[in-house]
């Protein structure tokens, strides 16, 4: 199997050694540890990932790299440093426009008229696999611009977090290029930015002060557990690459990481389909979430 | 609404005939729409066809458009072919229906109305085949000529019906709710009662009264519910009536998707999420149709043979 795809896909592929049964070990160690599965047509994709650290490391082939996976090599950090080749994503602020007038529109004021029943006005958002940090900092970015508006007299904050170190570190560094910025307006630029130089702009203290940044492995369910009180979570373009049974355990934890009216966002082309039926598919605009009913509404019939 | 301004609308609706300028085609195709696709000859849609030049430019220019493959369609008969004869028949009332609304009176832009209703026909279409509902191409028309009711607001209520769409669009709120409070009723209902004046069957009549509320009817027909479902999935797909509504659906809640499930377990196997990606990339080459059938100002007759 791993011959044909090697071949379909030659330029991603350490050809001569994609037949290698170590590299079918590693993908069973990376699906254990992070619950991320390499299915036939994906194992490409670990063997090109592979290769990078076996560069570094100067393994001459996928059984020696293995050796450094072991307990006998450098197990936990040679892991950690592959899984930071894996989790590699590039993506660029104000991405989906849709989604975030879909929570001016819709979201928050639902969220806050129930809020504002309680008495608790502090909010708590999560961008679950955060990457180099596009999707948290445009959050922010966004609240920002409400606090005058519909949020004045709330308090927000925003937790990020990613399995892979690089990014993190990018992240929390908040250097960004023009392809980061693409989307992002000359008025948000000179509000939350300043210029570094080499064509690039980093956060301001004021938009870096909006975000906690942290490591977090979505398999690992004694950390999961402990996230709680979550209004919305973003997990945008990273259960993609999950197997069924881990996609349905991380779901089942944002569940109860979500306070009861609150929303999951997924990537664009993303479905809960056969994993989960607790959420409720709702449209948008442009764009759909998941919405995990409140007592008082479950049955109730559409809402506007 | 009460029975007094029922009885007016109706009369209003008999004016419709000498007010617009219905094409001539109109007529001997609504006889044909109420025949069964069988007893229906090529040669005499060819023929209908080819009387009306612009129509016939019309029925071309859809055959070549992308959403029907982009065919080399040179004449009217290969361009019918190409379309199915079921297709020609809920198109060519979609064509003459673009006439009925003299040129001053669209209140919607023309371009919004023809995206939202083809939109909504594709949709109604495929969601119809993906319940293996038996006949996918009647879902179609259905899906088309839902907002008939844009047409007689349009031609007999212009001003108050422009009023409607200002306030819909200033406040974001769906364009019934407003009608009903300016208006007293809705384009559902003037819809219904067009339905019901051109002798379009009882389906068509249903789905065109009820797309906004299937509780209307003690027993909603598969019809009507799934145009309701479409419209819903169009206006949130920016194929709505040219501005934007703030809401949230909840399909899966919706009482027509309720009606639908108990009919059609084979719904149960459908992905939302998924499939409303689906028609997305469907939705752009609808709007590329609209604009090569539609948005062109001036119509070259074709030679027809």
């Amino acid at each position: 199997m791993a011959i044909e795809i090697a071949r379909a896909k030659p330029a991603a592929s350490t050809d001569s050694n994609a037949d290698d049964p170590a590299f079918l070990k590693i993908r069973d160690l990376i699906y254990g540890t992070s619950g991320i599965y390499h299915s036939a047509e994906k194992l490409y994709l670990l063997i090109s990932r592979c290769a990078r650290r076996m560069l570094a490391l100067g393994a001459a082939s996928p059984a020696e790299y293995l050796e450094h996976l072991t307990p006998r090599g450098n197990r936990t950090a040679e892991l950690r440093l592959l899984l930071n080749e894996i989790t590699i994503g590039e993506t660029y602020m104000f991405r989906h426009p849709a989604q975030l007038d879909a929570l001016r529109n819709v979201i928050l004021p639902q969220i806050l008229q129930l809020k504002n029943f309680v008495g608790l006005k502090r909010l708590r958002f999560w961008c679950a696999g955060c990457s180099t940090g596009e999707e948290p900092h445009t959050l922010a970015m966004f609240l920002l611009e409400e606090k005058e508006k519909m949020l004045g007299g709330w308090t927000w904050d925003i937790l990020a977090t990613d399995l892979n170190d690089n990014s993190l570190q990018t992240a929390r560094d908040g250097i960004y290029g023009e392809y980061a910025l693409r989307n992002t307006s000359a008025i948000m630029r000179r509000k939350y930015f300043k210029d570094v130089g080499d064509k690039k702009l980093q956060v301001n203290d004021l938009l870096k002060s909006q975000v906690h940044f942290d490591r977090l492995n979505l398999s690992d369910d004694s950390k999961m557990v402990l996230q709680k009180g979550l209004d919305v979570i973003f997990c945008c373009n990273v259960l993609i690459y999950f197997d069924l049974a881990s996609k349905r355990r991380v779901v089942q934890h944002f569940y109860s990481n979500l306070l009861p009216g609150g929303y999951l966002f997924l990537g664009h082309a993303e479905s809960l389909f056969q994993v989960d039926e607790s959420f409720r598919l709702v449209h948008f605009p442009g764009t759909t979430a998941y919405w995990k009913p409140t007592a008082a509404t479950a049955g109730e019939g559409k809402r506007k | 609404m009460n029975a007094k301004l029922q009885a007016q609308l109706q009369t209003q609706i008999m004016k419709l005939d000498s007010i617009s300028t219905a094409p001539a085609i109109l007529k001997p195709l609504l006889d044909m729409l109420r025949r069964p696709s069988e007893d229906i000859k090529v040669e005499k849609v060819v023929e209908l066809v080819s009387c009306d030049g612009a129509i016939a430019a019309q029925c071309l220019r859809l055959a070549n458009s992308p959403l029907f493959g982009r065919r080399e369609t040179e004449t009217v008969r290969s361009a019918i072919m190409a379309l199915g004869l079921e297709r020609v028949r809920s198109m060519l009332l979609g064509l003459c229906m673009n006439r009925v609304i003299p040129q001053d009176k669209w209140v919607i832009e023309p371009d919004a109305f023809w995206r939202h209703s083809l939109g909504c026909a594709l949709v109604t279409q495929r969601m119809a085949q993906k319940m293996e509902y038996p006949e996918p191409e009647k879902a179609y028309l259905a899906g088309l000529l839902h907002d008939l009711g844009f047409l007689v607001n349009s031609v007999l209520y212009n001003l108050e019906f422009r009023k409607c769409l200002r306030r819909a669009s200033e406040e974001h709120t769906p364009l019934h709710v407003v009608e009903e409070q300016v208006l007293g009723f809705t384009h559902c209902e003037t819809g219904q009662m067009l339905c019901e004046h051109w002798g379009l069957s009882k389906e068509m009549k249903e789905s065109a009264g009820c797309h906004h509320d299937v509780r209307l009817l003690a027993s909603a027909g598969p019809l009507a519910c799934l145009v309701h479902l479409s419209d819903l999935l169009c206006r949130m797909r920016y194929l709505g009536y040219g501005y934007e509504e703030i809401m949230g659906v909840d399909l899966g809640e919706d009482a027509a998707w309720q009606i639908l499930i108990g009919a059609y377990p084979a719904l149960n196997q459908m992905d939302m999420a998924r499939f409303t990606l689906d028609i997305e990339g469907a939705m752009d080459q609808i709007v590329a149709t609209v604009d090569s059938v539609f948005g062109a100002k001036t119509i070259a007759v074709p030679a027809t043979s």
